[in-house]
């Protein structure tokens, strides 16, 4: 970068370059990496998070959920488009961003500070783990968009090894921390709250909300290792359980 | 009676390319005393704390009175300015070093032309100069002067970027100072005549983008300027303002 110079600037001094007045392309780039956090990989969390809850109403209802978005037109591209490609540059970009960073947290540990770092840390351990959790969940096993009913078992059997159980559970704290306090980044860089007082505000909202799809998220882990659903058949028939008052007309 | 002292660290260094060291010294305490006014002390009387005659420190330093910029430095280890750092109010010994960030000159001293290059390059004037009279200037109200008053203060010391994690020759990032400049003179009923130019300047690399939020800058402003808001609210008038390019092709 510091190759590429102005022509017209003087021989510049070591250090830190002037502003690139109006060159380059970095600010596409990183407004693109911002907003692809919220839209679609927050809304896609969320999507998740939802979905998993359908998990504490036990094998079949989860089952159903897997085959319903299994079944929404264009299944696979709409995976590629707002899931997988979203992600991945997020996750590298976001990772070429900390790399470019200087943290000074040993000098001035502030909140401020210390929640930049953090959102670091958090998205390391978030693309860890979905590389892991897609890979072995979507790629490997038997294969869920063709067979929903097994969701729930598969599930199941890689929550029962303790050392993948606390991966899921420290994974879900940590995406549950960046996504919030994305939002709450997102709030104060996009200049759409620009006060103090506002930022402090969302800054309370956020945290709560981040509390709520954590608890979300520990909730449907729960489901797959508690007590209730122990020992669910690899594959659940799903045809049984659709509801008996099903109108005709209405089915997908 | 043994005399009250005040210990200090302090990182010489003889030039951009020699080695660094540290230097002891141990002044007489004295009542309202700051960094700023151990540093003339020392540099006058150049004797280290063990005895031994040294060459007198170098350090940039001028109004001392929190109103020039000049004496920003790292005084156990966060950056602020010397004339407003009290004895009284600092763990002993002082450790003094230069900003960080900065190409160093001398000891204490450091190029901080950077800022006033990012100044440049985003117009940080208002633009008056002509061949005849213009008249006066459009009527700022008092509801603007009140707005604009707190990022007038800025008295281009570069706390805000040396606390800044990116602020660094990686990102290259322009720093606060400068987009809270931007937002001053965008403001301002004549400055805002190079409004777009300004906001385009800050999407180049480097610019506002760069910003991660930690809000070092605000809290290391020694003239409380708001950072933070200047960088958020300018972060949306330059994505306005691309969008607008964009569209308009």
């Amino acid at each position: 970068m510091a190759t590429a110079q102005h022509p017209s600037a003087p021989t510049l001094r070591p250090g830190v370059q002037p502003l690139r007045a109006g060159q380059g392309y970095t600010f596409l780039l990183r407004k693109l990496h911002s907003l692809l956090g919220i839209v679609p990989i927050g809304a896609f969390l969320l999507e998740h998070l939802l979905s998993n809850f359908e998990a504490l109403k036990g094998p079949a209802a989860y089952g159903a959920q897997v085959k319903f978005l299994n079944s929404l037109p264009l299944v696979r591209v709409l995976e590629w488009t707002f899931i997988f490609l979203p992600i991945l540059y997020h996750g590298l970009y976001g990772v070429y961003i900390w790399l470019r960073g200087k943290s000074n947290i040993v000098y001035y540990p502030w909140a401020g500070n210390w929640m930049y770092t953090a959102q670091r840390y958090t998205g390391l351990i978030a693309i860890l783990y979905i590389g892991q959790h897609v890979l072995r969940q979507r790629f490997m096993g038997i294969s869920l968009p063709e067979n929903p009913g097994a969701a729930f078992a598969k599930v199941q059997h890689e929550l029962a090894n303790p050392w993948m159980l606390a991966v899921y559970i420290i994974a879900m704290i940590a995406i549950c921390w960046h996504f919030s306090y994305g939002i709450w980044l997102f709030a104060a860089k996009w200049g759409i709250t620009p006060g103090e007082t506002a930022r402090k505000r969302f800054g309370y909202a956020c945290a709560v909300f981040g509390i709520l799809i954590a608890v979300m998220g520990m909730a449907s882990i729960w489901a797959f290792v508690g007590p209730n659903y122990k020992n669910t058949p690899d594959i659940v028939p799903l045809s049984l359980t659709l509801p008996t008052t099903h109108q005709p007309g209405l089915s997908v | 009676m043994a005399t009250k002292t005040v210990r200090f660290e302090i990182k010489r260094q003889a030039s951009p390319d020699a080695p660094a060291y540290w230097e002891n010294f141990e002044l007489e305490w004295r009542p309202g005393m700051n960094v700023v006014s151990a540093m003339m002390e020392i540099a006058a009387n150049p004797v280290t704390a063990d005895g031994r005659p040294t060459t007198p420190i170098t350090y940039d330093s001028n109004c001392l009175e929190e109103i020039c910029g000049s004496c920003a430095m790292r005084i156990n280890g966060k950056a602020k300015m010397a004339c407003s750092a009290l004895v009284d109010n600092l763990e002993q010994p002082i450790r003094v070093e230069p900003l960080s960030k900065f190409p160093l000159v001398r000891d204490l001293q450091v190029d901080r032309s950077v800022l006033f290059e990012n100044l440049m390059r985003v117009k940080a004037w208002v633009p008056v100069d002509g061949t005849y009279d213009l008249g006066s200037g459009p009527r700022v109200y008092p509801q603007q002067q009140e707005a604009n008053y707190p990022l007038s203060n800025c008295i281009s010391c570069t706390c805000c970027m040396e606390v800044c994690p990116q602020f660094n020759e990686g990102t290259n990032f322009v720093g606060a100072a400068t987009i809270a400049q931007v937002k001053l003179f965008n403001n301002h009923p004549t400055g805002n005549v190079f409004k777009e130019d300004r906001l385009r300047a800050l999407a180049g690399d480097g610019g506002v983008q760069e910003c991660g939020f930690a809000q070092n800058c605000v809290e290391a402003c020694p003239k409380q300027i708001p950072l933070t808001n200047a960088i958020s609210d300018i972060a949306r008038d330059v994505t306005i303002q691309k969008v607008k390019d964009f569209l308009r092709g």
